[in-house]
């Protein structure tokens, strides 16, 4: 039985880690935290996994814990070093894809990004994996008025930045 | 064009820089011990119910203690006994009933809440092992003092030289210095090991509460 669980717990995160990945891209700034986060992440998901009734789809499901994992039961890791190593790294390997000027542009938007605080990162996080504003209120746990509020706020936070 | 927009075009186009995990390295991370905030505040909350319990036993059969049976308290010693344990019961009841509340699928503000919750539920206990502290050192203090023949000596002659006064101002200033030292490196410990731990939290908490506003 529990093998089971295990079994169908781990082929579903197989399929779906990238949306792991993606949290922890937003949340880490280094390859060791980026690990440490993930680690975290599928333990809690594991944790939780027995309650899952799958009356949400499970990449939903993850979202929540994901987010919720980052935002409050991580314990950040002491190894998360302040750098741009991990940009540094990732950008070099993509930079044949695309131009300099909006591989440029997409750098400055991450670091940006690690400059907001941990509930900004969830909305940008909830935004750009095209969640509507429904979804997100209830993933944060405010009202839709207030997400779409900040959503805003976050619009021109992250312009400020990008200018200052 | 929007940042963000610009962003969301790369967003979903990263999905093959990331390093895929094998279902063997996945199956691996399961089988680990979660480092979350939430257990070491159930670790850290299980020491403290265990620590002023077991204090209450240390000193049985102590010196301290043998004194205490000589001011032949029992009257209201046993009392307070039976309601102190009723109470760490309930505190017990509560804590855990608040631990099992504490989950990972709530939304944010429901999760921060309910670990806001086991923790203040948690100090609520240390602050009535507190007041218990002081309580119990005034009355202590009333009956050694009633019960020691040095002190009813020292107070036969001071009462002749009309240094009563005096007398009790130093008792009370000594006992309030005392329970002052020990309730103020409590008050540090707590601030060290909560406030650390409770930072990032309690910052995002009132980052969403601040939304409602």
């Amino acid at each position: 039985m529990k093998k089971d669980l295990e079994h169908s717990f781990v082929e579903l995160l197989e399929r779906h880690q990238n949306i792991i990945h993606k949290v922890c891209r937003l949340y880490t700034n280094h390859y060791d935290a980026h690990n440490d986060l993930f680690q975290e992440i599928t333990i809690q998901l594991w944790k939780a996994y027995p309650k899952f009734r799958g009356d949400s789809k499970f990449s939903t499901w993850m979202y929540r814990v994901g987010l919720n994992t980052a935002i409050t039961l991580y314990r950040k890791s002491k190894r998360q070093i302040s750098t741009q190593d991990f940009d540094g790294v990732e950008f070099k390997i993509k930079a044949e894809h695309y131009d300099d000027t909006e591989e440029q542009q997409l750098k400055q938007l991450y670091t940006a990004i690690h400059q907001l605080n941990d509930i900004e990162k969830a909305l940008v996080f909830l935004y750009l994996e095209d969640r509507d504003y429904k979804e997100i209120s209830e993933t944060l746990g405010i009202s839709q008025v207030n997400a779409r509020v900040k959503m805003n706020r976050v619009k021109t936070k992250l312009k400020t930045l990008l200018n200052s | 064009m929007d940042e963000l927009e610009v962003l969301k075009k790369d967003w979903n186009k990263q999905d093959q820089r990331f390093r895929k995990l094998s279902y063997g390295e996945i199956y691996k991370m399961i089988l680990k011990k979660s480092s979350s905030i939430v257990k070491w505040i159930f670790i850290i909350s299980l020491l403290e119910f265990v620590f002023w319990f077991v204090i209450s036993f240390l000193l049985k059969g102590t010196s301290v203690s043998r004194k205490v049976e000589a001011l032949e308290m029992d009257h209201i010693l046993i009392p307070l006994s039976v309601v102190s344990y009723i109470i760490l019961i309930y505190f017990f009841y509560l804590f855990y009933k608040n631990y099992r509340n504490i989950s990972a699928t709530d939304n944010a503000k429901s999760l921060m809440e309910n670990i806001l919750k086991t923790r203040r539920t948690v100090k609520y206990y240390v602050i009535f092992n507190l007041v218990a502290l002081v309580i119990g050192t005034v009355i202590g203090t009333f009956y050694a003092l009633r019960h020691s023949p040095e002190f009813t000596e020292k107070m036969a002659i001071a009462t002749s030289q009309d240094d009563t006064f005096k007398i009790y101002a130093g008792t009370v200033i000594a006992i309030v210095i005392a329970l002052a030292i020990t309730i103020l490196f409590l008050l540090v410990f707590y601030y060290l090991i909560y406030g650390l731990l409770l930072k990032r939290l309690n910052k995002n908490y009132r980052e969403l509460k601040k939304l409602e506003v």
